[in-house]
């Protein structure tokens, strides 16, 4: 497929901008929680900088107002550069930007917006331990008090909650009626009294989550988006911020790490064992065909024919290749994956097997998990019929 | 330039979804006199000069209804006349435009040579043998029209469990190879063998995924339908889930095939990637619908079986599985 010929000028002023500028041992800079702190806040400017961080944002902002066809071509690039990808900044640029641009006030978004691309962090306060893949079955309280919410409760789940600046919190108001409605969207001080942070040890040893722990937190009535009990409407909006882009992006970043298998195979010197070349071919067709379909999706986005399922299809079509590349990585590296060794943070190549392959399982679970995909596709892109709502014990 | 869902619209108003397996030889006479024999022969050779896109929503819905009539093996017959420099080329091309059938066998050829040039062994995987006129085959002097009716030429069904197709293994027995028949020479064979290679897989890869397509839409349907424990099975999660990887596995399969068959410069192990991922999907598919049906699933009384039969079989056309997936890791190794 040739791209119109203003995507090619794109793409060759980002490759240009990515030759100079991508930073080539992130790596090995990467290595520790702080460093990789620090890596990712040093990449996100320069990205901002030169007009790459926010290509969805709207015009007015630097860098802002690119079509999703221009944004293909400059998350493409950064794939195939290998760049480390903006993980940090990930919430506060999609999930928070969605959120105060699609149903803030004005005087919040000028408030927020301007902070994010300075560098402030945002994240996510929405999972609980009783509300996971039923969201709305979250029980944080807040009760109004005068001029502020006092609130209580327990988040998880939270990416990077213990860097960050900022909470998008949900929140129960009411218990009365569906239990959709009693919801209240709120913007949190992750500096406010009464907030502790608790990171989430992974079983790869990542702390890339953390639980919040809410203790009669204050947080003013001015913080609040949206109306009281309909912050369920506005979470929709965050949670629809970013659809397709970071699947692509990772498809293709999976096709270019099909180099670190290559290696082992010849590294064990097994390029002719037929039986291992077997399966190293069917994980390269398996790959390419999530890479077409990603690839698909974004292009039915740009021509408005995207289907509802199509992005549950490729988020459980990219976890499961995940899943087989990081299985074979771990089956033709032997024992020698069993060791702990160093591990860069945030990459889908930490440089050892082991924890790539524990990694896998972040994709399967986190962001409605394989079975919440499944549902989806079976009872709306099927048709089939929901269960029964009722049950008793 | 016609649109590929007109193609569609047309193909599936002759060939509707409820007829399965339609008359071999009253699909033939369809299938010409819609053009789609000639639908990939260029326009000044009398064809409608359409590309790898529209022959492959052809091919589709052609899987969809589990054709019985041979039209991948024909289009690929034709290609390689088309492709040849023999000196009979075009009147060749006029009988096959016309209907006539020339197919190219889809198994491999075991042949040898004799000290005086004659040829004697078997090309397999021909489909429906009985009603061409020659066979296009791969002999060892490169690509030649072997006449089913010459001297040292015969034809032998092998009954397959594909109820859908016919297969026949062309035997030669001392047979003489027409100079005037032959397509390619030795060194050019190859050439002409990628190219149809690659052709062949994606075809094979439409019939795949539209029948892995149809299959689904049987089983979706029949889950709805089926009832036990006072309520339709398609209500269970443990099964509606099976059939959301069935979805996902063919929505897949069918991305990377229309991104080979719109890639013009896909190598041949790109298309038989795309060929072995949509005839292993199929099989998976056609696996899963037979145990979600059930009893029924197991009877000849539902149509459910022939398609997971259709499936089994097109794994192994051009090459297995096991054969490409080991290409592909090789190729794919030597890259990276």
């Amino acid at each position: 497929m040739t791209d119109k010929p203003d995507l090619d000028a794109l793409r060759s002023e980002v490759r240009a901008f990515l030759a100079a500028e991508a930073p080539a041992e992130w790596r090995d800079t990467s290595r520790t929680q702080e460093d990789f702190v620090r890596t990712q806040r040093d990449w996100f400017g320069k990205l901002v900088k030169a007009g790459y961080a926010i290509p969805h944002w709207p015009a007015a902002f630097p860098g802002g107002g690119r079509s999703l066809a221009e944004q293909k071509v400059i998350y493409e690039e950064l794939a195939k550069a290998d760049c480390p990808r903006l993980l940090l900044s990930f919430v506060s640029t999609y999930h928070a930007f969605a959120t105060l641009h699609e149903c803030a006030s004005t005087e919040q978004q000028e408030r927020y917006l301007p902070r994010i691309l300075e560098g402030e962090t945002w994240c996510q306060g929405f999972s609980e331990p009783g509300a996971g893949s039923d969201l709305a079955a979250i029980k944080t309280r807040a009760e109004r008090k005068g001029d502020v919410y006092v609130v209580n409760g327990q988040k998880v789940w939270s990416t990077m909650a213990q860097v960050a600046d900022k909470c998008l919190l949900l929140v129960r108001t009411s218990s009365d009626g569906p239990k959709q409605a009693g919801i209240t969207y709120l913007l949190m001080d992750m500096q406010a009294s009464g907030v502790t942070v608790r990171p989430i040890h992974q079983i790869q040893g990542d702390e890339e989550f953390a639980e919040i722990f809410l203790d009669n937190v204050e947080i003013p009535v001015s913080e609040r988006v949206g109306e009281e009990g309909k912050g369920w409407a506005v979470a929709q909006a965050t949670l629809a911020s970013e659809r397709g882009l970071t699947l692509m992006e990772l498809s293709y970043r999976m096709r270019g790490a099909l180099s670190r298998v290559a290696e082992l195979i010849r590294d064990h010197e097994h390029e002719e064992d037929r039986g291992v070349l077997r399966d190293f071919g069917h994980l390269v067709t398996q790959v390419d065909a999530v890479c077409a379909i990603a690839d698909q999706f974004l292009d039915n986005r740009i021509n408005g024919i995207e289907r509802v399922g199509d992005a549950s299809i490729v988020k459980n079509s990219y976890s499961r290749a995940l899943r087989a590349y990081s299985k074979l990585g771990l089956r033709l590296g032997g024992v020698e994956e069993q060791y702990i060794a160093p591990i860069t943070f945030g990459d889908l190549n930490t440089g050892n097997w082991m924890a790539d392959f524990m990694n896998s399982y972040a994709w399967t679970i986190a962001g409605g998990s394989e079975e919440v995909q499944r549902n989806i596709i079976a009872e709306r892109m099927l048709d089939m019929p929901r269960e029964p709502k009722a049950w008793v014990a | 330039m016609i649109e590929l869902n007109e193609l569609t619209d047309a193909a599936q108003k002759a060939f509707p979804a409820e007829a399965l397996s339609p008359g071999r030889d009253d699909s033939w006479r369809l299938v010409t006199e819609m053009g789609w024999l000639i639908v990939r022969l260029p326009e000044n050779a009398g064809g409608l000069g359409l590309g790898r896109e529209a022959s492959t929503a052809i091919h589709f819905e052609m899987g969809r209804v589990l054709a019985t009539t041979p039209l991948i093996p024909a289009q690929l017959g034709l290609q390689a006349v088309l492709a040849s420099s023999m000196a009979g080329r075009s009147e060749w091309v006029e009988r096959l435009a016309g209907g006539a059938y020339a197919p190219l066998h889809l198994l491999p050829a075991a042949l040898e040579a004799a000290g005086d040039g004659t040829l004697s062994g078997t090309i397999g995987g021909v489909f429906d043998a009985d009603m061409a006129a020659a066979v296009v085959a791969k002999l060892p002097g490169g690509y030649a029209l072997v006449p089913v009716n010459a001297a040292g030429v015969t034809v032998h069904e092998r009954p397959i469990w594909d109820a859908s197709r016919r297969l026949f293994d062309v035997v030669l027995d001392g047979y003489e190879a027409d100079p005037a028949l032959m397509l390619t020479d030795a060194a050019s064979a190859s050439a002409l063998h990628d190219t149809l290679a690659c052709e062949a897989h994606l075809a094979l890869a439409a019939d795949c995924l539209g029948a892995a397509n149809a299959a689904l839409d049987l089983t979706v349907e029949y889950m709805k339908m089926r009832r036990q424990f006072d309520r339709p099975i398609a209500m269970f999660q443990a099964l509606k889930h099976r059939a959301a990887d069935m979805k996902t596995q063919v929505a897949v399969a069918e991305a990377l095939l229309w991104s080979g068959v719109r890639d013009a410069q896909a190598p041949v192990t790109a298309c038989a990637a795309a060929k072995t991922l949509a005839a292993e999907v199929f099989a998976f598919v056609t696996e899963e619908a037979i145990q979600l049906h059930g009893g029924i699933g197991l009877t000849e009384e539902h149509p459910i079986h022939r398609f997971m039969k259709r499936a089994m079989l097109n794994l192994q056309l051009c090459g297995s599985p096991d054969l490409w997936n080991e290409r592909v890791g090789r190729e794919a190794l030597a890259l990276r």
